[in-house]
């Protein structure tokens, strides 16, 4: 590996493909090699000014070039067959979250990559971001003592208008609906700071424009240990300029605040060790922050795939979102449907 | 290339951007809500002796604008540097609608100024779609059109549609970017990014020159890629003549004070600092500080 390029592959040149191109063209051992897009008119600008090779089909893409890896970017509805076929391949995968739309094709797909030495990755982004690594560590070495409860809460103006232009953020089936596209992110954060939880009760959906998902969510999880902690979402708040989440930890010594760039951290008494007083502390992104090789949206974005990178290169061997991890959060969003379901209509 | 203003005033704190803390943001955005509370600190400003403003395309920005223009005998020497586009409501556009129904949007559908090409268009987004460059003339035009009728300087291209674009490493947008900015606008272009030092490097390779490179620039090396030794090194190699470089997030969105921000900033070879500040007190002494 160490004297060859690694040769990508990008599926789905939405948003986030495109993002991801100029974030891992900017990698010295890489090399993308192809696009696959249903649109003519994005196939025809990469091949006007890049030197990829475009393809309609995602299966042509696989059979043409040869990918050593690919990065998923499709509306999440189409993950599962992708990525099926790259396992069939031997690809290693990078998968937009959220994993898939169904928790046992998540399963399937974790057990085809869970012995053929693929690396496999979701892009929970938060995972890399340098404030939430840090609430990581603060939970891990009991900084707070033992979790009580817990508030997990994402706000982001996504949809603002009544959705009638038929994109796949509107239809469930596709992966659309804030519980798949921004609440995964709030979950996979309890997940990565708890472990997934034991129960989910009291989940409640709420429609503000869209007309067949939900644009806002709440539920409760619950966990055999006695912690508990609430997930609230809303992708249709306007008084929130750019996504946003937000972590709330109360734990028998202390209690957590964070977001993306700030954390507030309350003691009971002081942890010389960490340097943390007793009473309000606060770290600033300024703080904690490790700078990154080329930054297009923020540092987690580059250091997710350049770790990626890193893991086919073996030079990490432990990747910090696994399709396991991706498939917890499906299993805890079929969970909130579920319950929804059965207790929450009338 | 025309000398640009030493000292410009930003705007980030008027629509609630602040890169180190959600919270104070939040404060910020609450207090500028009103918006001649925005115009009471661009009075603080030019009364400390600013006479430049650097301007987001946002929506906001369109009353403030109109405000400078209505009144532009009393600002006749101010000079504006607009900065396209805002990046939040693409994102949100194609969030809602897809890419390119976005873009559509955008050219066709949201601005009466374009009707005529907005009813030639009908159809013919396929067409223009396969046409990058047309399609963004015709973007820049959308976005700048607010700004008629202002002293225009520079005109800037954020961050984030740089640092993209550099990403895919396409000569052709820079250089159709920089000669539309420099023939029709008949500014200086610039352009804002997180990674100067490669940036750089890639517009000297494609021999693009008298630029603006806006960038952020701090004691603390934060949003500067990779590091900022190599920040150092690129603005004391730099010919200014080809590129003025121009230094934000100078105080690293408050993690460092300002005296040793800018004791830090003076050393540099920059030729401009863009900075934003809402009291009068800060602004006064953010503009002695600054000595490049």
């Amino acid at each position: 590996m160490a004297d060859s390029k690694i040769n990508i592959g990008i599926i789905g040149a939405g948003r986030m493909g495109i993002t991801h191109y100029s974030i891992i063209n900017s990698h010295p051992d890489v090399k993308i090699v192809a696009v696959a897009d249903p649109s003519s008119i994005v196939l025809t600008m990469m091949n006007k000014y890049l030197s990829v090779k475009t393809f309609a089909d995602y299966n042509e893409l696989f059979d043409k070039v040869k990918p050593d890896a690919v990065l998923v970017c499709t509306p999440p509805g189409l993950h599962h067959q992708i990525i099926k076929l790259a396992a069939a391949k031997g690809v290693h995968v990078f998968s937009e979250k959220p994993f898939t739309i169904k928790a046992a094709d998540a399963a399937e797909l974790t057990e085809l990559y869970s012995n053929n030495g693929l690396v496999n990755q979701v892009g929970y982004v938060n995972r890399f971001n340098d404030i939430f690594v840090k609430v990581k560590q603060l939970v891990d070495s009991n900084v707070i003592g033992k979790p009580i409860r817990f508030k997990s809460e994402m706000f982001s103006c996504t949809i603002t208008k009544q959705d009638d232009s038929g994109t796949w953020r509107g239809a469930k089936e596709k992966g659309g609906g804030t519980l798949f596209e921004t609440a995964s992110h709030a979950i996979d954060l309890i997940n990565l700071f708890f472990g997934k939880a034991d129960k989910v009760v009291g989940a409640s959906l709420n429609s503000v424009y869209s007309k067949n998902v939900e644009d806002a969510v709440s539920a409760t999880f619950l966990y055999k240990t006695g912690l508990s902690g609430t997930l609230y979402v809303n992708w249709s708040d306007t008084s929130y300029r750019k996504p946003t989440n937000k972590i709330e930890i109360f734990g028998t010594g202390g209690r957590i605040l964070a977001d993306q760039h700030a954390l507030k951290i309350f003691l009971n008494a002081d942890n010389p060790s960490l340097k943390l007083k007793k009473g309000w502390n606060t770290l600033y992104i300024t703080d904690v922050f490790r700078p990154v090789p080329f930054y297009v949206r923020g540092n987690e974005f580059t250091r997710q795939l350049y770790h990626f990178i890193d893991c086919i290169q073996k030079r990490t061997k432990v990747n910090e979102c696994s399709f396991a991890d991706g498939l917890k959060t499906i299993q805890v969003i079929e969970a909130i449907y579920n319950d929804f379901e059965k207790n929450g209509m009338f | 290339m025309n000398p640009i203003d030493k000292i410009v005033f930003g705007d980030n704190q008027f629509f609630g951007i602040n890169h180190m803390s959600q919270e104070k943001a939040q404060e910020l955005a609450e207090r500028f809500f009103d918006i001649k509370n925005i115009f009471a600190t661009y009075e603080l400003a030019f009364n400390a002796g600013v006479k430049s403003v650097m301007l987001n395309s946002n929506d906001r920005a369109r009353e403030i604008c109109a405000y400078f223009r209505d009144n532009k005998s009393r600002y006749a020497d101010i000079s504006f540097y607009p900065s396209l586009p805002y990046p939040h409501k693409y994102a949100n556009l194609i969030s809602e609608k897809g890419i390119l129904p976005a873009i559509n949007e955008v050219l066709f559908t949201d601005n009466s100024t374009l009707g005529v090409l907005g009813m030639m268009a009908k159809g013919g987004m396929a067409v223009l779609g396969k046409d990058a460059i047309r399609m963004m003339k015709m973007l820049i035009d959308v976005e700048m059109n607010m700004f008629k009728g202002l002293n225009i300087k520079a005109v800037f291209l954020q961050n984030i549609i740089t640092d993209l674009v550099l990403g895919y490493g396409v000569k052709e947008i820079f250089y159709e970017f920089c000669e539309y900015i420099r023939k029709k606008y008949n500014a200086i272009p610039g352009l804002i990014t997180q990674n100067m030092p490669y940036l750089k490097s890639k517009l000297e390779e494609w021999g693009i020159k008298e630029v603006v490179i806006c960038t952020s620039f701090n004691k603390i090396g934060y949003l500067m890629s990779p590091d900022i030794q190599s920040y150092i090194d690129t603005a004391d190699r730099n010919n200014p003549s080809d590129y003025q470089l121009m230094a934000m997030s100078t105080l690293a969105s408050g993690a460092i004070n300002a005296r040793e921000a800018y004791d830090f900033i003076n050393a540099q070879k920059i030729q401009s600092v863009v900075f934003g500040a809402s009291s009068a007190r800060n602004i006064e002494e953010t503009v002695k500080l600054i000595r490049i």
